[in-house]
């Protein structure tokens, strides 16, 4: 096996199990921003990732459900061009507040120097 | 809290429909002293009722996975099977033959299996963070 190919199973590999659980982060990211319904959301995932999250509309809808179950999210109605009222999301103040200790605990630690230094190639 | 999902009705209505059948083929094979209808409606109910549990369970997990560890399901059987079978007899469905008393017998019976079933599911809550699995949240 050629080194290329053995890396790039490797990454496929790394990434495969990295992306796990990085759903739930990407589609609270996307609510920062302000109030979405599932297609806006899926869009934000897909364009800030540059690709490298997908997520099909089941998983996202089983996501946004099961967030809304434990209180973290909750939506609106509104009128869509067509068809049924669209399901606008947004975060709760307790799902701001875990968001917030979520990124303070586990995101911000990237942005200190020692790890920025080590992070450059 | 949100309990009663889609495939849970579903499952519910599935039941009853298969509750039904039941209770004519075994109202029918009591009436005509049949002991191959009545064991072939029952080993048939009960496969139909366990294959419908595991399809919609499936299903509603895939929808949203309550940790309930399957009493919804069970509980929602137990309401179905005895409510039909007792309107069976208000309405005068039953064979002549059959008594209401087993019915209430069977519901006894089964109301006891259902509480243990119970106080599993509230053991299992300790695991859970509004009804789903601490566990499978963010997964």
């Amino acid at each position: 096996m050629g080194n290329e190919v053995k890396l790039t199973e490797l990454l496929s590999s790394w990434e495969d199990t990295y992306k796990k659980g990085q759903l739930t982060l990407w589609i609270f990211l996307s609510l920062q921003e302000g109030k979405k319904y599932v297609d806006e959301i899926k869009d934000f995932v897909e364009t800030k990732s540059n690709g490298t999250i997908t997520c099909e509309e089941q998983s996202l809808y089983r996501a946004l459900r099961k967030y809304e179950m434990i209180d973290v999210l909750q939506y609106e109605l509104r009128k869509g061009n067509k068809g049924p009222d669209r399901k606008y999301y947004y975060m709760t103040d307790l799902g701001l507040e875990l968001f917030k200790k979520f990124v303070d605990r586990n995101i911000n630690l990237f942005y200190t120097e020692e790890i920025k230094k080590l992070l450059k190639p | 809290m949100k309990t009663i999902t889609p495939y849970l009705l579903k499952f519910a209505v599935a039941a009853t429909f298969l509750t039904i059948v039941f209770r004519y083929f075994l109202s029918y094979g009591i009436d005509n002293k049949s002991s191959i209808i009545i064991a072939l409606c029952a080993i048939l109910y009960g496969t139909a009722m366990f294959v419908c549990g595991w399809y919609f369970g499936r299903k509603d997990g895939e929808y949203l996975p309550i940790y309930d560890v399957g009493f919804r399901f069970h509980a929602c059987t137990y309401l179905v099977h005895n409510l039909i079978s007792v309107l069976w007899f208000t309405f005068n469905f039953n064979s002549s033959y059959e008594q209401l008393q087993i019915i209430y017998i069977t519901a006894l019976i089964w109301g006891v299996l259902l509480i243990i079933h119970l106080l599993f599911y509230l053991l299992a809550r300790k695991n859970s963070i509004n009804n789903l699995y601490k566990k499978d949240l963010f997964d």
